[in-house]
């Protein structure tokens, strides 16, 4: 017997919370930061370096893998990040977290939901990861669970409604994400000026995101956003969105691919007739 | 008698006794109270010229006195680590308070520190008593039994205790080097009967050198 027992999965006397393979929780949070995973002979996908311990035998091994070849095809979608991911596979438990940021799972039930790729961090294979069409962001697909941290918690809201950038986390059934800005006072050319520069005033909330039909948002409760992570490149299709293909896109002065942000130069020019 | 107020600040109430702290970690007191820079981490002349050797430099005070005394460090997540005759391990950078009656030493740790960036040394807290760990993030304690060991990935260990045999794994074969490792291609294997600490993070800004 060991000298610990007695504490288990309890806060013995001016000690810690001790946590073994019986009491971990089983696919849930162990505290807000650090969520337990369960394999049975099972798998599941997760961002490198995500896994901070585990116990059992699990293997981690890169989607390049070939024994993987047919689970990638049927639940991974976006090959050319692929790097980012692995696998892991076999039984056990495993705590997962990242950077200390809250962490949560959710559960689709042939649901649809998008979420900001930094804050993906593992899912499972009965789930299918495709890159959403807007840039940066990664689309799940089908039922089952995904883990997802986020800059403190996270709270749901309705649409329609207009959210903040970087306190976007996701989206879930809505079709409609489009920006909105409030140029009511940055007309004219003063107004540019004062955009381009941030003199004068700026608010630093002229642009949002908007969100109106049916479904659920998701926002952090910070705008520190996490980092980002690639989402891979898209074929350069004529069409597709962040495709990059320079010379069929061009038209214009302003280079393909770059936002144009009320205020830049080129608006300038267009005021004054140029 | 340690008791945590919230997750970032540690109270410690004493009648007379004393404890080791991190030099400069005192946020608040009440009652008498003295202060005292002990030299070399307390650890008495021999101790002193280990850590200067050995890069294990701990700046601690002696605190002492009647009263409740408040300790924090960087709004740091602060765990409670209760020891009855066992040894903890942890990094010296981690380490917040100690009981006066705990011994502190260094000790080599091997790969396990080099593969942490944290130096082939660390801290061993030992005897009878209460200490208080720093994490970024809570910390996690997991058990280790015969029966179950646990690996841990380096960048998210903090500190262990108990008769623990550990054991440094790679991961690394020849996929690693075509860019399809599986990330995970450092980890430490836990062994026998104790308990290891690991936070929800794999920075390593606080184990790091202050």
């Amino acid at each position: 017997m060991s000298a610990y027992s007695g504490t288990y999965g309890t806060a013995g006397p001016g000690g810690p919370v001790v946590y073994d393979p019986m009491t971990l929780p089983v696919d849930d949070n162990v505290n807000s930061y650090t969520f337990c995973v369960e394999l049975k002979d099972g798998q599941w996908f997760l961002q490198k370096g995500k896994m901070i311990a585990y116990y059992g035998a699990i293997e981690f091994n890169g989607i390049g893998h070939g024994r993987l070849d047919h689970l990638v095809r049927t639940s991974f979608h976006s090959p050319l990040h692929a790097s980012d991911w692995v696998v892991a596979s076999g039984s056990g438990k495993m705590l997962l977290a990242d950077r200390a940021f809250d962490v949560n799972s959710y559960d689709l039930d042939d649901g649809n939901l998008t979420i900001r790729a930094g804050n993906l961090l593992a899912f499972q294979p009965s789930l299918a990861l495709k890159q959403s069409i807007v840039p940066g962001f990664l689309t799940l697909i089908g039922t089952g669970r995904f883990v997802a941290a986020s800059n403190g918690p996270v709270v749901f809201m309705e649409p329609p409604l207009r959210v903040d950038p970087q306190a976007l986390v996701g989206w879930a059934d809505c079709p409609s994400p489009c920006h909105h800005y409030d140029h009511g006072y940055l007309t004219g050319v003063l107004g540019g000026l004062r955009a381009m520069t941030g003199l004068g005033g700026v608010s630093g909330e002229e642009h949002q995101f908007e969100f109106v039909g049916a479904g659920t948002v998701l926002l952090q409760s910070s705008e520190a956003l996490m980092a980002e992570v690639e989402t891979g490149v898209v074929p350069s299709d004529p069409g597709t969105p962040g495709g990059g293909s320079p010379g069929r896109l061009g038209h214009g002065p302003q280079p393909p691919g770059a936002p144009r942000l009320p205020g830049q130069l080129g608006d300038l020019q267009r005021r004054f007739g140029l | 008698m340690f008791r945590l107020q919230g997750s970032k600040v540690l109270a410690v109430e004493m009648t007379g006794d004393a404890v080791k702290a991190k030099n400069g970690s005192m946020v608040a007191y009440d009652g008498q109270m003295s202060f005292k820079k002990l030299t070399g981490g307390g650890d008495g002349l021999r101790g002193m010229v280990t850590r200067r050797l050995t890069g294990e430099q701990m700046a601690v005070m002696e605190v002492k006195g009647n009263g409740t005394c408040w300790f924090a460090d960087r709004a740091t997540e602060i765990n409670l680590v209760r020891l009855q005759g066992e040894k903890l391990y942890v990094e010296s950078g981690n380490l917040l308070v100690t009981d006066a009656a705990l011994r502190t030493g260094t000790t080599f740790t091997g790969l396990r520190g080099a593969s942490q960036g944290n130096g082939l040394f660390t801290t061993t807290v030992e005897g009878h008593g209460q200490a208080a760990i720093m994490s970024d993030g809570p910390a996690v304690a997991l058990r280790v039994s015969p029966r179950h060991p646990l690996t841990v990935d380096p960048g998210a260990y903090v500190a262990h205790q108990g008769n623990v045999r550990q054991s440094f794994q790679s991961g690394v074969t020849f996929r690693t080097f075509l860019g399809e490792g599986g990330g995970e291609a450092f980890q430490i294997r836990f062994e026998g009967d104790g308990l290891v600490y690991v936070q929800p993070s794999e920075r390593n800004t606080i184990a790091g050198d202050l």
